[in-house]
């Protein structure tokens, strides 16, 4: 079954007449890395809420629609706002997740070491979490999210405290999470750049309402999406800049394939 | 002419935790510089001992001819205006507006120049649609749109931003990008703490890159950015309008995307050589 799957879906929060989202239908299937892409106030972390069902049973609202999704691990935008403030370490923030999963105490272990070896962050173990920088506290949230080992894995910003060489990380880490071990991963981004990288599908949100979805070369090629989206790639929009013929290329590589 | 901002031989740590040692740098009036550097470098804590959140261990902080010891953020909040790195979270007032004027009206200065401030900065960053909204009713990368307006409006000497642009899109950057321009070319000196080097690229001239603690470059930007093995040794990458710049050897190098687009065109419309 799909891991994620949304039907004719509708979502208003409290005392708003206008919904977040409006009508957006969607499938997320094991292997698939669908970026959302969008301009700000596009409803792709409402979206992302709404998968882990986090909107409306704590956020308030309506729903309408059909939501299908198997258990998800959810990072918000805003690591510190996502940290358990429960934990004195490092080593115990990511265990926090699948400790309230119930799992035993020697594959809770297990899994922080696996978890912060992947994000690099096993040099913090002994750390309190408070006193991380932003890049260092969002890697460790997302080794204890992962630590979760859930099936569906919903990430909004994942990347926006990192450095370039964090981001990267990240990037191919979920990439391979989904080619590997068959996740299904739902990820808003405003790095364009990172997208064709990554993702194996984009889905384009516009007020709510899903203008273009599709491979990652047909959404991010759109004329449409510099007019009335959030743009795209770097290298795309020097193309365009440049009034050169369309199809833009979308990376550094298909550029220099272009020119040279 | 006094620097806007010098920092001589400066040290902090937390606890044991060693965070900077050794900092010298200055910032002449007008200049935008870039504070780069791999997570956990020391980029934050030099922003809070600019502020005065925190005070050097060693080693002095000017903010043009005031010394940061003895002074604490609300003093210097007359000279240098900060926003956080999760300046989403900054805001408290029940109208953007309101927010954004609190600043003036800490400084003391009379309503209508706090309400000309105010204005001034949400025009700056075409925010005036949305300040009679509740901030948290907006979502987050407005958020902090509307906290740099915070900063804007105490029309400070010395602008310090920590990672301006993390989630915002395209149109949101740009806004940034040509809001700081303004303020630069009034003689403000804006550093900015950044991991986006295309943002760096669009918008500054300077880099100062922080490794483990320590100043390990102080170069022009587009120097720097145009340098991948430095870059690389600094732990950074190059942003995508460096990459191309460099690969098509560009004519000068350029870094702004009008100008590599402009410089593109030409090179994707000559005939190749046979």
């Amino acid at each position: 079954m799909a891991g994620l799957t949304f039907a004719d879906v509708r979502f208003w929060y409290p005392a708003t007449e206008r919904p977040a989202l409006d009508g957006v239908s969607l499938a997320v299937a094991p292997g698939d890395v669908v970026a959302v892409i969008g301009s700000v106030g596009a409803g792709a972390s409402t979206l992302l809420l709404v998968a882990a069902r986090l909107a409306p049973r704590v956020t308030g609202g309506t729903l309408e629609g059909v939501v299908e999704a198997v258990p998800a691990g959810i990072v918000l935008p805003t690591p510190w706002t996502q940290s358990s403030g429960m934990a004195f370490t490092v080593a115990d923030e990511v265990a926090f997740g699948p400790a309230n999963l119930g799992v035993t105490r020697d594959e809770i272990a297990r899994r922080v070491d696996r978890w912060m070896a992947r994000l690099e962050v096993a040099h913090l173990a002994g750390r309190d979490p408070a006193t991380l920088s932003g890049g260092e506290l969002q890697r460790v949230i997302l080794a204890g999210v992962l630590a979760m080992e859930r099936d569906l894995l919903l990430l909004d910003e994942p990347t926006a405290e990192l450095d370039p060489a964090g981001a990267a990380l990240v990037w191919r880490l979920i990439r391979d999470l989904a080619r590997t071990e068959q996740k299904s991963v739902l990820v808003a981004t405003s790095d364009l750049d990172a997208v064709p990288d990554f993702a194996t599908h984009v889905v384009w949100l516009d007020k709510g309402r899903v203008r273009a979805a599709g491979a990652p070369a047909a959404v991010l090629t759109a004329d449409a999406i510099w007019t009335s989206g959030p743009g795209s790639t770097t290298v795309a929009g020097l193309w365009r800049r440049a009034g050169l013929a369309a199809p833009a290329p979308l990376t550094v590589a298909d550029l220099l394939a272009r020119v040279r | 002419m006094t620097a806007a901002l010098r920092c001589d031989g400066v040290s902090f740590s937390y606890g044991a935790t060693a965070a900077l040692a050794g900092i010298s740098f200055a910032l002449e009036p007008g200049e935008r510089v870039a504070l780069l550097g791999r997570n956990g470098a020391g980029k934050s804590t030099l922003v809070r001992l600019i502020t005065g959140l925190l005070h050097p261990a060693a080693g002095t902080v000017w903010v043009g001819d005031w010394e940061t010891r003895g002074r604490g953020p609300d003093a210097l909040a007359r000279r240098v205006a900060s926003v956080f790195q999760h300046a989403d979270q900054q805001l408290f007032a029940s109208t953007i507006r309101a927010d954004v004027e609190f600043g003036p009206r800490a400084l003391g200065l009379p309503p209508a120049e706090c309400a000309r401030r105010a204005a001034a900065a949400l025009q700056a960053l075409e925010l005036e649609p949305l300040a009679h909204e509740h901030p948290y009713d907006v979502p987050p990368p407005w958020r902090k749109v509307a906290a740099l307006a915070g900063a804007l409006a105490l029309e400070p000497q010395l602008l310090v931003l920590d990672e301006p642009t993390a989630g915002l899109d395209r149109t949101l950057r740009a806004l940034v990008t040509r809001a700081l321009a303004q303020r630069s070319a009034a003689g403000v000196a804006v550093l900015v703490v950044t991991h986006d080097l295309a943002f760096a690229a669009e918008t500054l001239d300077r880099a100062l890159v922080l490794a483990a603690g320590r100043l390990v470059c102080d170069a022009p930007l587009g120097a720097l950015l145009i340098d991948e093995a430095r870059l690389g040794s600094l732990g950074l990458v190059p942003p995508a309008v460096a990459t191309v710049s460099r690969a098509l050897a560009l004519p000068s190098a350029p870094l702004r995307e009008a100008d590599v687009a402009r410089a593109l065109a030409s090179v994707a419309r000559s005939p190749r050589p046979v």
